[in-house]
């Protein structure tokens, strides 16, 4: 569903993507981890096309992300892509059920009451219903990562990214967050999450895959890379996370 | 000292042609004109700044030059060149005369746009670079993230900035003595050469008279201000604030 083919990406001379071939299945989830810097952000930025690309081809449902497309077809795909930031990016000047109703109306043209209806729906899947007219600045980070969430669901994407969802969050929130992530997958959502969260990798991933500097070195099923990585890159990466 | 007495005399005699100039026996000025002027000035300047800042954050050269170029000369060239510029050179444009306060209004509003856009700019250059993202990735398009997500939050941002653009417009004004736009400050010339012997009286009453005005705009900012601040600090009551931005903001 999402596939990377030869991807390369640099930022002046800085190689940030080399060579990335890989390729996430419908309802599948995928857990994008490795040291930091090693682009797995970058990476998962290329899906919607929040970052260029230099050459190589990202396929979203068949379609080339980075091909020449007018503005509107580039739209459409990225309304069919959820995505969920590491710094939520709620609206601040919209109330929660507000920030849900916005681009479902003003992108696929939605009626105001089946959006909040909607809306309503998806707050309460994120256990916010009583939240809803609550602006951003009034809610915690949990809170707030949530509503980001059910903001992005409320498009009704095939799949679903996340760009470290829990690494802004204090320790005691991460829980609430990762919690509404379990359930989009067992309700057999596509997503592609990059995280730091080990133990969600082990759960609920079906294949991690791990990058380093650009490249992407393995993408087994989690109880393969825990066990016995192959890339000695990997395994130094794994010790070091057992010896926090 | 016969200085105070005096003031009020005049004002006592002239306080009708301060107010609003010659009307209804001849055209609106004083107070009234130069009120008048400022908030059409600004009141027309802005949605065309607002334009300007957007067209100068386009990725298009054609949209970027001009405005850029627009800025450039206000920025450079004095507002009293630009008025006389405008006075002297627009009707053999066009062919014909224009009234004195339409020229006036033109510049303004010309002047005004280019210094709003830049405010404009700066406030949507100081939302987080996230905003914009979040708003693409859910499929907005530029122009509609602008519409929905940045301006709203960007033009809230900024409305002290703008306060005080209308404050120097205010003063700004006074330039129109040059090319006859019966304003305030011209009203006061009329006194000065009906009286011939008062000139500090007259010009002390004037600037009395324009610092009222704008004292009186600068305490209203600094409430605003204020409030704005109250409003970002504490959350709660950002919640009964927010309402009337936000219904515009879905509504529009």
């Amino acid at each position: 569903m999402i596939e990377f083919v030869a991807v390369h990406k640099f930022f002046g001379s800085l190689a940030a993507l080399t060579d990335v071939n890989a390729e996430v299945n419908r309802g599948e989830v995928v857990v994008v981890c490795g040291p930091s810097g090693s682009g797995k952000s970058t990476l998962i930025r290329t899906v919607n096309r929040l970052e260029e690309i230099q050459s190589g081809s990202v396929l979203f449902e068949g379609k080339d992300v980075h091909a020449k497309l007018g503005g509107t077809a580039l739209n459409r795909l990225r309304s069919r892509i959820g995505f969920v930031f590491q710094s939520f990016n709620l609206f601040p000047h919209l109330s929660a059920l507000d920030n849900v109703m916005l681009s479902p109306m003003k992108v696929n043209g939605v009626r105001r009451s089946d959006a909040r209806e909607t809306a309503l729906r998806l707050l309460d899947r994120v256990g916010l219903s009583a939240k809803a007219q609550n602006y951003p600045a009034q809610l915690s980070g949990g809170q707030q990562q949530r509503v980001a969430i059910a903001r992005a669901l409320a498009m009704e994407p095939p799949a679903m990214l996340f760009d470290e969802p829990t690494s802004a969050l204090d320790p005691e929130m991460v829980g609430e967050v990762l919690s509404v992530m379990r359930g989009l997958a067992r309700d057999g959502m596509t997503m592609m999450c990059v995280t730091h969260e080990m133990n969600f990798a082990r759960d609920v991933a079906d294949r991690v895959w791990f990058m380093d500097a650009g490249r992407v070195l393995e993408t087994g099923a989690p109880v393969d890379f825990f066990r016995s990585p192959q890339h000695p890159r990997a395994q130094r990466f794994l010790s070091d996370l057992h010896s926090r | 000292m016969s200085l105070l007495p005096s003031m009020i005399e005049i004002v006592r005699d002239n306080w009708l042609l301060l107010l609003v100039g010659q009307y209804p026996n001849g055209p609106l000025g004083g107070i009234a004109a130069t009120l008048i002027l400022s908030v059409l000035g600004i009141a027309l300047a802005f949605p065309l700044s607002v334009a300007m800042a957007l067209a100068s954050l386009s990725p298009w050269r054609a949209l970027r030059w001009p405005v850029m170029a627009m800025v450039y000369i206000t920025r450079g060239v004095p507002l009293l060149l630009i008025i006389l510029w405008v006075y002297f050179v627009l009707p053999l444009l066009i062919g014909h005369s224009v009234p004195a306060f339409a020229t006036m209004l033109v510049t303004l509003v010309g002047y005004e746009a280019a210094f709003l856009s830049e405010i404009v700019r700066a406030g949507i250059h100081a939302l987080p670079k996230g905003q914009m993202d979040a708003a693409r990735a859910l499929g907005h398009s530029r122009l509609g993230a602008m519409r929905y997500v940045i301006l709203p939050q960007a033009l809230f941002n900024m409305i002290p900035s703008i306060l005080s653009q209308f404050v120097s417009t205010v003063k700004e004004t006074t330039l129109g003595y040059i090319i006859n736009v019966p304003e305030l400050t011209f009203a006061a010339g009329q006194i000065n050469n009906r009286l011939l012997t008062k000139p500090f009286e007259v010009y002390f009453i004037l600037a009395i008279s324009y610092f009222i005005v704008c004292w009186t705009l600068t305490q209203a900012i600094n409430m605003v201000e204020r409030r704005i601040t109250a409003r970002r600090t504490a959350g709660v009551a950002a919640a009964s604030a927010l309402p009337a931005t936000a219904a515009s903001a879905s509504g529009a």
